[in-house]
C-alpha cells in the first residue's frame, strides 16, 4: 500500500526544486522528516540573522569585529516558529496515509485516500512571515496506486510544467465557490530558452494514439481494458482500440512492449507527428528586425548597439538546419526595406525606401526575406554599415504601423517574429499615438482607463490579425520620453511576443548596453517552436473556462501561438460544470507545434488530481503561489476592465473571503476571538504575496509614470511563476553577515564510505554551483545602517551599502577608503583581489544566471543614510540622485509601511477587523 | 528660284514664295500659304552674337534687315507693328539690320545655371537578355554625356523606384513607390521630402558631401555625370530585372503609367522650365496602376485600330486621358519626353503618344533593346556637335510674329500652344493645328526638328495700302543651349504680296516639296484628329484637283490634252504615294505603328519627310558604271540589278534573281570576280552613308528577288505591271464623283508581278485628268 514511486530519479526533469528535489513525493517517512527538519532550521537561522549573530560566522561575527559597529537584536524575542514543512507534513514523524481519512471513497470501493492533512497557522504570531516558503515546491499530489498504468513509471508532470491551484479538486462546482478558492492551472510548456538544457522524452515513431471522443492523447493515467486490446480514456471513460503498432512494428517485425512507450511513462512527452498534422510542410524560422532609425535612435545609440548585437548573435540564431530567413527594415517617417543579395552574386545590398505610408507595399518580391546562410556575408557587412546609413537622418517620425504592416505583408505567406527596436513614440501613419496627459490622471479613478489602455485600436486588431497569419510581435522598447508601453504591448500580447522595456536607455552608459545586448542577444538564440496551438483537456466535468498569458484565444479552448517562447507562462482558470464521481481527474495540456527545425510535434502533459468533496482537503492542497499567479492575473484584468482601486480591493477582498472561509467552514469555534487570523499552513504566504502586490510597481498607488506601470503590469501577466513570486515579493540577502560558504562554489558532502567504494572515482568535490545566502525578510527593520544587502527583485538587483558601513567592508568590497566615495547608481562593482569582492560578485552572477529568462538583471549601487549624513546636501544633484534611488530601492522593501500603505503587519491587523467583522 | 539655298539660310521652306493679296485669292490655290520651319539646322557660317537682340518696344519684334532705319533721328520702324523706335546706338547701323543676317542666333546675358538634365526611366519587366543590353546601352550613353549633365534613375516593374545618386559610400539606395497609385505631385513631393518645410528633409548622405555646387532641389536623386557615374554604374550592373512572379498566361505586372508620373513630378517639382529629358525605356505595355493599356491575362488582347475606333478598347480613353495630362504637364514645364521601346509586341505607344508629340519627344521603335536599332539609334540621340555639346536644344519656345497682312492659323508640329492675350491681331479664326496663338512651347529641338505653320492673308478686300506690298514674318526661337546659354534664334523673311489679280505667274513660286510635306502634314493631322481615311483622301484628292484646274494646261473635256509645268509636276505623285503611305492607311499597320510613323514625319524636316512619302530608289546595275536613281515603280525590278530603296525607316536592298544565284553560288568570294564582290558591296556602302544621319536608325533588309522579305519593296512600287487588269476593276469602282480612288480588290490579276489592291500611279493621274478636264471652271 505504498504510494507510487514518486521518488524515482527524473531523469527528465531539468529544473531542480530549489529543496530537495522529489522529497514531498517520497514514501519514505523519515526522508521526508529529515528533509523538512533541515530545511525548517536553516529557514529559522536564517529568519534570525541579524540577532542569531552566533548561529552563523558572518561579517557580523567578532572574528571581523570592525563590520559590526551596532549590533541590533530586534527579532530576539521570537519564537522559532515551525515553519512549512515542520509544521506541516513533517511534523508528523508518520507516513501520511496512516492517517487515511476517508475523505472519498471510490466507486468501486477502493480505500480511502489519504489526503495531505490541514494544518493551521496564526498569521498574525507567524511573524516575520517564513519567506522562505515561497520557493518551496507545492504541496504533493497524492493519488490512489494504480492510478497510472504503468507502476514502474514517474509520477505526475513535474509542477514546473503544470500546476493547480488546487491539487484536490472539488466535486463539484459548489465546493469550488465555497471555498473561494481559485481552480485554475499555471501551465509552462517549456522551461529553458534552449532545447539542450531540457530532455522530454520523445515519442517518435509517428504512432499517436488519441481518445475517438474527447480527442485526448493516450497517458499513463489511462487503462488497458479487454486483455489490453483497448484503452479507456481517463478523460471522457470512452473505450479505444490500441494500435496494433503499440505490440508488435509491422516493418521491422519485431514485438515490441508498450510499457516501454515514452507516453505510459512519462507525463511530459513529445510526439513527432504524423504527416496528417502537417497543415502545410513546416515553415522556415523567420526573423524581421524593425529597426527605428530616427533620430531618436541615433542620438540614444539603440540603432547602433542593436546592429552590433545582432551582428553578433548572428550564429546563435536557431538555424540548424540552415533554412532560417531575416529580413531588415529601418523606420522614420519612411520604411527602408534592404534587398540582400545571396554572398555568391557577388552584389551588395541595396536599401530601398518607401514613403508612401497611406497605403503600405512591398518593395520587391525577394531578396528582402533572405537566408541566413545564403547571405551571411552581405548580412554582415550590412549591419556593420547599417547604423552610417542613417548617421545624418534628421528624421523625429516613427511610422511603426505601416512598418508593422508591411513586416506582416512580407512573412503573412510564411508567419514569423517581427522583432521592433524603437526609441520612439509611434508618430507617423496608421497606429500613430499621442503622448497622453499623464499629470491630469495619476492618482485619479481613471488612471487605469485613462493611461493604460490601448490608445490607439489599431493595435490589438492589428495584433490578432498578426496571430493569424502566424506573425509574433516582440518589443523592445528603449526610448527616453514616453513610448506608450500600454498601448504597444498589445502587439506582443495577442501574438505571444514580449515587450522588453529599458526606460531612458543610453548607449553612453556600459551597464545599459550590456543589459540590452545581452536581452536581445538571449532572445534570438532562444529556441522557439512556430504555428503552436494549446490546448487543455480536462476530465468530464472540468472546463477551461479562462486564459491568461500572451497569446490568442481563437476558440472556446485553442490558444493560438504563432511562435512559442520560451520565457513565458500561461494561466488557465478551470470551471466544474458537473460532479466529479471519480477519486482522480486529469488534466491534458497538448502544444501542437512545428519545431524550427521542420518537425511537427505535441507537447503533451497530462496532470492527474485526486478529487474531495471536503473542504478541508481543498485547502490543505492548495498551492499558494499558483493562487498568487491567478490573482495576479486577475487584478491586471481588474485595471484594465475598471480601476488600479479595484484591482487592489479585489485582491484584499478576495484574501478575506479566504480567510473568513477558512475560519468559518475549518477553523470552528475553539480558537476563537484570540486568535482570529487562522489560515493552513501551506496558504500564510498568500496574504503576504496579495499585499506585496497591492503595492507593486504595477498597481500600487501614488504617482508611476504609466510606462513603467505597463510594462510591469506586463511582466506581472507574462513571467513564469518562480521570477513571479520574486517580482511581487523582491528576495533581499544580507551579505556583510553572510555565511562562509556563501559566494563560493558549493562543496558536495563526501560519504566516506561511497569514497571508499568509488576508490578509483575522481572526487566529486563541488557541484560548481555558487551558494547563495538564505534571504532577509524585505522589511527595512531587518536593514542595518552599517549592513550590505543585495535585493532582487526579478528586474534589477540593487547593491544597498549601508551609511554607517565600516571601513573595512568598503575596502573589501570595493577598494575605497569611505562610504561616501563609493560611486551610486547603475554599475558594475570593481574586481578586487579581495574575497569579500569576489564571493560579492559571485553572487551577483549566479543570481544573473538563468536558463529560463533572457533578463539580464542591472545592478543599482546605492547608499543608504548615515548617521551623520547632512541635509545640506539635498540641493546637490548627485545626492538627489542617491535620494530617488533610495525610495527606489525601498519600494521592494513591501512589508514596510510605504507612502501611504500599511506594512504587512498592518495589513494583518486589517484583515483581522475584516473577518471579525 | 531656289527654295533649297533660302533653306539653307533661313530654315525655312513656303509653299509659296509670293503671297496673293486676298484671302480669297489665296483659297483659289488650293495649296495653302504655309511654312515648314527648321530651327536648329546646321549651318557652319551661322552668325551669332553676344548680346542680347534690339526689341520692338510694342510687339517685341525684334531688330532685323527689314526694318526702316532712320539714322538722322537715330530710329527704326517695326515692320510687324509699324511702331517707331530708338536705336540702341546712335549713328551705326546696326549688325542685324545687314541683309545677309536675315537669320542671326543671339547669345543672351540670362544662363541657365541648370545644366540639361536627363532621368532615364528603365523598365524592368524584361527578360534578362533584353534587360542587359538595355543595361549595357544605357552604360555606353551616360559615357556619351557631358560631364556637367545631370542624371537621375527611375525604374519600375510592380513598383516603381527613384534612385538616391551622388553617396558614394552608401550603397544603393531607392524610394519606392507604389504602382498602383495614381499620387499626386504633392504627395510624390512629400515622399521624395521635396516638401519646403518638410519634416522629411532626410538623406543618407553625409554632410561634408553636400558642397556648394550640389546644393539644389533633387540634388538628392539627380547629380552630374562627372559626381555620380562610378554610383550610377554600380547601381545598373547591380539592377534585376523585377521579380513580382509571373503567373501563367499572364503579362508582367509593370506600372510604366505611374513611373511617368513620378518621374515627370520629380522634373517638376525641381526643373521647372529647365530643360530635361524623360527618357522611358519600355519593354512592354502598361498592365498595372495609372495609364494602364491592357490587364495582365493574356487572354485579353492589345487593343487594335479597330477597337479604338470603335470605342471598344477597354482602358484606351482612361490611359490617354491619363497620359495627355501628363504630356501637358512635361510640356509646358518644358520637359521632353523620349520613348525607347524594346518590344516585338505594343507598349501602349500610341496612347502615350501626347507624352512625345507635345515635348517633341523622340520615339525609337525596335524589337528587342538587343537591336542595333535601338542600340545605336540610343548613341545617336546623344550626339554631339564639334564643341562637345550636345545637339539639341532644350525648354524651347517659338514665338512668330507678322506684318498686319498676314495671320496665323496655328502649327503642325510637335508642341503646345502658348496662349495669351497679346497680338490677337495675327491670329486668324481659322485652325489648323495648334491655333489660337503666336508662340509654341517646343521643349527639345534637334536640327531636325521641323515645324509646319500656316498662314491666311489679313485682307478681305483688294484695297491695299503701299504698306502691304510685303508681308513679313520673323521666327523667334528661344531655347535654353546645352551649354547653359540662353539663346536667341531670329530668322525674318519677306515676300511681295501680289498687285491685285496678278497671280498668273505665282506658279513660278511654288514650292512642290514644301507643299507636299505641309499638305501631308495638315493630312495627318486631320487623321489624328480621327477624321476617316476616306474623307482625307478625298481632301487631298480635291486639293490635287484644284491645284491642277488652276495651275494645269488642258483642253477641256480632253484628257490626253492635260500638262503640268515642272514646277507642279512631282506634287501628284506626292500626293499618290501619301494616299498609299502609312501615314494615312493604317491596314497592317498596329496603332504603336502608325503612331510611330506619324511621330517621326511630324518631326522632320522637308528633304527626309519628302524620302518617307515618297521613298527613293536607287539601281545598281552590273553593266554601269554608277547607281542611277529609278522610278518607284515595278517597272524597275530587274533580274540583274541590284536596288537600294529608302523609305527613311527601312533601308533595303533588293537582289535581282541573276545577282541572287550568283550571290548564291558564291562568285563574290572567288578569285577572279573581285568587281562582282565590290559590286555586291557598293549599295551597302551607300546603304551606310545614308544612316549616318538619320534618327531613329532604320530598320535594315537585305533580300532577294522572291525572298519573302521583299514583300516589303514591292508594297512600295507603283504596281504598273497590274496596270490595264486593275483599271478595269477601277472604272466600275468609281462612282458618279471623283474621289474615290479606293483600291478595289483585284482577284483577277493573276501573272501580274505585283499583287496589291492598290492602283498604279497611271490609273490614279489618268481619273485626276479625266476629273480636271471635265471640271467646269
Ligand atoms: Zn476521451
Ligand atoms: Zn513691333
Amino acid at each position: 500500500q505504498a504510494l507510487p514511486s514518486g521518488g524515482q530519479p527524473q531523469q527528465f526533469i531539468p529544473a531542480q526544486p530549489p529543496y530537495g528535489a522529489g522529497q514531498y513525493g517520497t514514501d519514505d517517512a523519515s526522508v521526508l522528516a529529515q528533509g523538512m527538519n533541515s530545511l525548517n532550521l536553516n529557514g529559522a537561522q536564517n529568519s534570525g540573522v541579524g540577532a542569531m549573530g552566533n548561529a552563523v560566522p558572518a561579517y557580523g561575527q567578532q572574528t571581523h569585529p570592525s563590520y559590526v559597529q551596532q549590533p541590533q537584536v530586534p527579532y530576539q524575542n521570537v519564537p522559532i516558529q515551525p515553519a512549512y514543512g515542520g509544521g506541516a507534513y513533517g511534523q508528523q514523524q508518520v507516513p501520511q496515509q496512516s492517517f487515511g481519512a476517508s475523505n472519498l471513497v471510490s466507486p468501486n470501493g477502493t480505500p480511502a485516500l489519504p489526503l495531505n492533512q490541514l494544518y493551521q497557522t496564526d498569521l498574525l504570531r507567524d511573524l516575520p512571515p517564513p519567506i522562505q516558503e515561497l520557493v518551496l515546491p507545492p504541496p504533493p499530489i497524492v493519488i490512489p496506486p494504480g492510478t497510472t498504468v504503468n507502476p514502474n513509471s514517474e509520477a505526475n508532470a513535474p509542477y514546473e510544467y503544470l500546476r493547480s491551484t488546487l491539487n484536490v479538486i472539488p466535486n463539484n462546482g459548489s465546493l469550488l465557490k465555497k471555498s473561494k478558492l481559485p481552480f485554475a492551472l499555471v501551465l509552462r510548456p517549456y522551461n529553458a530558452l534552449r532545447d539542450e538544457d531540457e530532455k522530454v522524452a520523445v515519442s517518435d515513431d509517428c504512432i499517436i494514439s488519441r481518445c475517438r471522443r474527447c480527442r485526448a492523447y493516450i497517458n499513463k493515467f489511462i487503462q488497458f481494458t479487454e486483455n489490453g486490446r483497448r484503452w479507456r480514456c481517463n478523460f471522457c471513460n470512452l473505450q479505444n482500440d490500441v494500435p496494433s503498432a503499440f505490440d508488435y512494428d509491422q516493418t521491422t517485425k519485431v514485438e515490441k512492449n508498450r510499457m516501454e512507450r515514452p507516453e505510459l511513462n512519462h507525463s511530459v512527452v513529445e510526439f513527432i507527428a504524423p504527416p496528417a498534422y502537417l497543415v502545410r510542410t513546416p515553415q522556415p524560422l523567420i526573423y524581421v528586425f524593425v529597426l527605428d532609425v530616427s533620430i531618436k535612435s541615433m542620438q540614444n545609440g539603440l540603432l547602433g548597439t542593436v546592429t552590433r548585437t545582432i551582428l553578433e548573435t548572428l550564429d546563435r540564431i536557431p538555424n540548424k538546419d540552415g533554412r532560417t530567413k531575416v529580413a531588415f527594415m529601418g523606420v522614420d517617417s519612411s520604411l527602408y526595406f534592404f534587398n540582400i543579395p545571396a554572398d555568391e552574386t557577388d552584389k551588395d545590398a541595396s536599401m530601398l525606401v518607401i514613403s508612401d505610408l497611406e497605403d503600405v507595399f512591398i518593395p520587391s518580391p525577394d531578396n528582402l526575406l533572405v537566408d541566413l546562410k545564403l547571405c551571411h556575408n552581405n548580412i554582415e557587412k550590412l549591419l556593420n554599415n547599417f547604423a552610417n546609413f542613417f548617421i545624418n537622418t534628421t528624421s523625429e517620425g516613427f511610422a511603426l504601423g505601416p512598418a508593422l504592416k508591411a513586416s506582416r505583408h512580407l512573412i503573412q505567406s510564411i508567419g514569423g517574429k517581427v522583432i521592433v527596436f524603437s526609441s520612439s513614440l509611434p508618430s507617423e501613419g496608421v497606429g500613430k499615438l499621442s503622448i497622453r496627459d499623464e499629470e491630469s490622471f495619476f492618482g485619479k479613478p481613471k488612471e487605469a482607463s485613462a493611461l493604460l489602455t490601448p490608445n490607439d485600436s489599431f493595435y490589438k486588431s492589428f495584433a490578432i490579425d498578426c496571430n493569424k497569419s502566424q506573425v509574433t510581435i516582440d518589443m523592445f522598447l528603449a526610448a527616453s520620453t514616453y513610448q506608450d508601453v500600454a498601448t504597444l504591448s498589445n502587439l506582443p500580447r495577442y501574438t505571444a511576443g514580449q515587450t522588453h522595456f529599458y526606460p531612458a536607455w543610453t548607449a553612453t552608459k556600459l551597464e545599459d548596453v550590456t543589459k540590452l545586448s545581452k536581452e536581445i542577444s538571449n532572445h534570438l538564440s532562444m529556441d522557439i517552436e512556430l504555428e503552436a496551438v494549446l490546448r487543455v483537456r480536462g476530465s468530464s466535468g472540468l472546463r477551461m473556462s479562462s486564459f491568461y498569458g500572451n497569446f490568442f484565444n481563437r476558440s472556446s479552448d485553442l490558444c493560438s501561438f504563432p511562435t512559442f517562447p520560451r520565457d513565458q507562462s500561461y494561466v488557465i482558470e478551470v470551471a466544474i460544470d458537473e460532479n466529479m464521481i471519480r477519486p482522480v481527474a486529469c488534466i491534458q495540456a497538448a502544444v501542437l507545434h512545428t519545431t524550427a527545425f521542420g518537425e511537427r510535434r505535441i507537447r503533451v502533459i497530462t496532470v492527474a488530481l485526486p478529487v474531495s468533496k471536503e473542504l478541508k482537503d481543498i485547502y490543505a492542497s492548495a498551492d499558494q503561489l499558483a493562487i498568487a499567479n491567478y490573482f495576479t492575473h486577475r487584478a491586471i484584468e481588474k485595471t484594465f476592465s475598471s480601476s488600479l482601486n479595484d484591482a487592489r480591493d479585489f485582491l484584499t477582498k478576495s484574501m478575506v473571503e479566504i480567510l473568513a472561509t477558512f475560519k468559518k467552514e475549518l477553523v470552528g469555534g475553539n480558537i476563537g476571538s484570540s486568535s482570529p487570523l487562522q489560515l493552513c499552513t501551506n496558504l500564510r504566504m498568500l496574504p503576504l504575496l496579495l499585499h506585496a502586490l497591492t503595492k507593486h510597481i504595477a498597481l500600487r498607488t501614488g504617482r508611476v509614470p504609466s510606462d513603467h506601470r505597463a510594462n510591469a503590469l506586463n511582466l506581472l501577466g507574462s513571467i513564469p511563476l518562480p521570477q513571479l513570486v520574486q517580482y511581487i515579493y523582491p528576495t533581499v540577502y544580507s551579505l556583510h553577515d553572510m555565511a562562509d560558504e556563501c559566494g563560493l562554489p558549493e562543496v558536495a558532502e563526501v560519504d566516506e564510505e561511497q569514497q571508499q567504494q568509488e576508490e578509483e572515482q575522481p572526487l566529486a568535490i563541488s557541484t560548481g554551483e555558487i551558494v547563495l545566502p538564505e534571504p532577509i525578510n524585505a522589511a527595512s527593520e531587518w536593514l542595518a545602517k552599517y549592513g550590505l544587502y543585495l535585493i532582487n527583485n526579478s528586474s534589477e538587483l540593487f547593491l544597498w551599502v549601508g551609511g554607517d558601513a565600516v571601513p573595512q567592508l568598503v575596502n573589501d568590497l570595493f577598494g575605497l577608503n569611505d562610504v561616501s566615495e563609493i560611486p551610486i547608481g547603475k554599475r558594475e562593482l570593481p574586481v578586487l583581489e579581495s574575497e569579500f569582492n569576489m564571493r560579492v560578485r559571485n553572487i551577483v552572477n549566479k543570481i544573473r544566471e538563468g536558463k529560463d529568462t533572457i533578463v539580464f538583471k542591472n545592478l543599482y549601487v546605492i547608499r543608504g543614510q548615515s548617521s551623520h549624513e547632512s541635509s545640506s546636501y539635498q540641493n546637490d544633484p548627485s545626492f538627489r540622485e542617491l535620494l530617488a534611488l533610495r525610495i527606489w530601492a525601498l519600494n521592494d522593501l513591501v512589508e514596510d509601511r510605504v507612502q501611504s500603505t500599511s506594512s504587512f503587519k498592518e495589513f494583518l491587523g486589517q484583515l483581522r477587523e475584516k473577518i471579525s467583522n | 528660284m531656289d527654295f533649297n539655298s533660302i533653306e539653307d539660310i533661313d530654315n525655312v521652306r513656303l509653299t509659296w514664295n509670293v503671297f496673293p493679296t486676298t484671302k480669297i485669292d489665296a483659297t483659289r490655290l488650293s495649296v495653302p500659304i504655309a511654312s515648314l520651319y527648321t530651327p536648329l539646322r546646321q549651318r557652319e557660317d551661322l552668325p551669332i552674337l553676344h548680346e542680347d537682340p534690339v526689341v520692338c518696344r510694342q510687339c517685341q519684334g525684334i531688330l532685323n534687315p527689314y526694318c526702316h532705319l532712320d539714322l538722322t533721328i537715330n530710329i527704326w520702324n517695326c515692320p510687324f507693328c509699324n511702331t517707331v523706335n530708338k536705336l540702341p546706338v546712335p549713328d551705326i547701323i546696326p549688325l542685324q539690320c545687314q541683309q545677309e543676317f536675315t537669320t542671326m542666333e543671339y547669345v543672351t546675358s540670362r544662363r541657365n545655371a541648370t545644366p540639361p538634365v536627363f532621368l532615364y526611366v528603365i523598365d524592368l519587366c524584361l527578360d534578362d537578355e533584353n534587360l542587359s543590353n538595355l543595361i549595357e546601352s544605357i552604360l555606353t550613353s551616360i559615357d556619351l554625356l557631358p560631364e556637367h549633365v545631370l542624371i537621375g534613375l527611375i525604374t519600375f516593374g510592380k513598383n516603381v523606384n527613384v534612385y538616391e545618386l551622388g553617396n558614394q559610400d552608401v550603397s544603393i539606395n531607392s524610394l519606392t513607390f507604389n504602382g498602383n497609385k495614381p499620387y499626386t505631385l504633392e504627395q510624390i513631393e512629400s515622399i521624395l521630402g521635396l516638401l519646403p518645410n518638410s519634416l522629411v528633409v532626410k538623406s543618407s548622405q553625409p554632410a561634408q558631401q553636400k558642397s556648394a555646387i550640389l546644393n539644389y532641389r533633387g540634388s538628392r536623386f539627380v547629380q552630374p555625370v562627372s559626381l555620380c557615374q562610378y554610383q550610377l554604374r554600380m547601381i545598373l550592373e547591380q539592377i534585376l530585372k523585377d521579380s513580382f512572379p509571373i503567373k501563367r498566361h499572364e503579362r508582367p505586372m509593370r506600372a510604366t503609367g505611374s513611373a511617368v508620373n513620378i518621374a515627370l513630378n520629380l522634373l517638376k517639382s525641381c526643373f521647372d522650365q529647365t530643360g530635361s529629358h524623360m527618357l522611358l525605356f519600355s519593354g512592354g505595355p502598361c498592365t498595372y496602376g495609372p495609364g494602364m493599356i491592357v490587364d495582365v491575362p493574356f487572354k485579353e488582347p492589345l487593343r487594335s485600330h479597330k477597337d479604338i475606333q470603335g470605342d471598344t478598347a477597354k482602358h484606351y480613353k482612361k490611359a490617354a486621358a491619363f497620359y495627355d495630362n501628363l504630356s501637358t504637364l512635361a510640356a509646358v514645364n518644358g520637359h521632353t519626353v523620349d520613348i525607347f521601346v524594346g518590344s516585338y509586341d505594343q507598349v501602349g505607344l500610341y496612347e502615350m503618344s501626347p507624352l512625345c508629340e507635345k515635348t517633341n519627344g523622340a520615339v525609337v521603335l525596335s524589337d528587342s533593346f538587343t537591336t542595333v536599332i535601338f542600340k545605336q539609334s540610343l548613341n545617336k540621340f546623344f550626339s554631339k556637335d564639334n564643341f562637345g555639346f550636345l545637339e539639341m536644344g532644350l525648354n524651347a519656345t517659338l514665338d512668330l510674329k507678322v506684318s498686319k497682312n498676314l495671320k496665323i492659323n496655328g502649327m503642325i508640329g510637335h508642341g503646345v500652344s502658348l496662349h495669351s492675350n497679346k497680338e490677337k491681331s495675327s491670329i486668324s479664326d481659322t485652325e489648323i493645328g495648334l491655333g489660337g496663338t503666336t508662340a509654341w512651347k517646343l521643349c527639345n529641338v534637334t536640327p531636325h526638328s521641323s515645324y509646319g505653320i500656316y498662314f491666311e492673308i489679313a485682307n478681305n478686300t483688294s484695297s491695299v495700302g503701299l504698306d502691304n506690298n510685303t508681308a513679313f514674318i520673323q521666327y523667334i526661337l528661344y531655347y535654353q543651349h546645352p551649354s547653359g546659354e540662353m539663346r536667341l534664334k531670329v530668322t525674318t523673311i519677306a515676300r511681295n504680296m501680289l498687285a491685285p489679280g496678278s497671280d498668273s505667274d505665282i506658279g513660278e513660286y511654288f514650292d512642290q516639296e514644301a507643299a507636299a510635306v505641309l499638305i501631308a502634314r495638315e493630312a495627318i493631322n486631320k487623321s489624328l484628329k480621327n477624321v476617316e481615311t476616306n474623307d482625307l483622301l478625298l481632301w487631298l484628292d480635291k486639293i490635287l484637283i484644284d491645284l491642277c484646274i488652276k495651275f494645269g494646261e488642258y483642253t477641256k473635256n480632253i484628257a490626253e490634252s492635260f500638262k503640268l509645268s515642272i514646277k507642279f509636276s512631282l506634287f501628284p505623285q506626292f500626293i499618290y504615294h501619301l494616299r498609299r503611305s502609312q501615314f494615312l492607311q493604317m491596314f497592317n499597320n498596329s496603332p504603336d505603328e502608325t503612331l510611330f510613323y506619324r511621330h517621326v514625319f511630324l518631326s522632320e524636316d522637308t528633304t527626309n519627310s519628302l524620302i518617307m512619302i515618297q521613298p527613293t530608289l536607287m539601281a545598281y546595275d552590273i553593266e554601269a558604271e554608277e547607281p542611277e536613281p529609278v522610278l518607284l515603280d515595278s517597272l524597275s525590278l530587274k533580274p540583274d540589278r541590284i536596288l537600294l530603296l529608302d523609305t527613311f525607316f527601312h533601308i533595303l536592298i533588293y537582289h535581282g534573281e541573276t545577282i541572287a544565284t550568283w550571290k548564291s553560288l558564291g562568285y563574290q568570294d572567288k578569285e577572279d570576280y573581285q568587281y562582282f564582290k565590290d559590286f555586291l558591296n557598293l549599295p551597302r556602302q551607300d546603304a551606310g552613308e545614308l544612316l549616318y544621319d538619320r534618327f531613329p536608325l532604320p530598320r535594315f533588309v537585305d533580300c532577294n528577288e522572291g525572298g519573302s522579305q521583299a514583300r516589303f519593296l514591292y508594297s512600295k512600287l507603283n504596281p504598273s505591271n497590274n496596270y490595264k487588269s486593275l483599271a478595269d476593276s477601277f472604272t466600275t469602282a468609281v462612282t458618279g464623283t471623283f474621289g474615290t480612288i479606293v483600291g478595289g480588290a483585284n482577284s483577277n490579276a493573276s501573272g501580274a508581278v505585283i499583287l496589291t489592291d492598290d492602283v498604279s500611279l497611271q490609273t490614279f493621274m489618268e481619273h485626276v485628268q479625266r476629273a480636271v478636264v471635265k471640271s467646269t471652271n
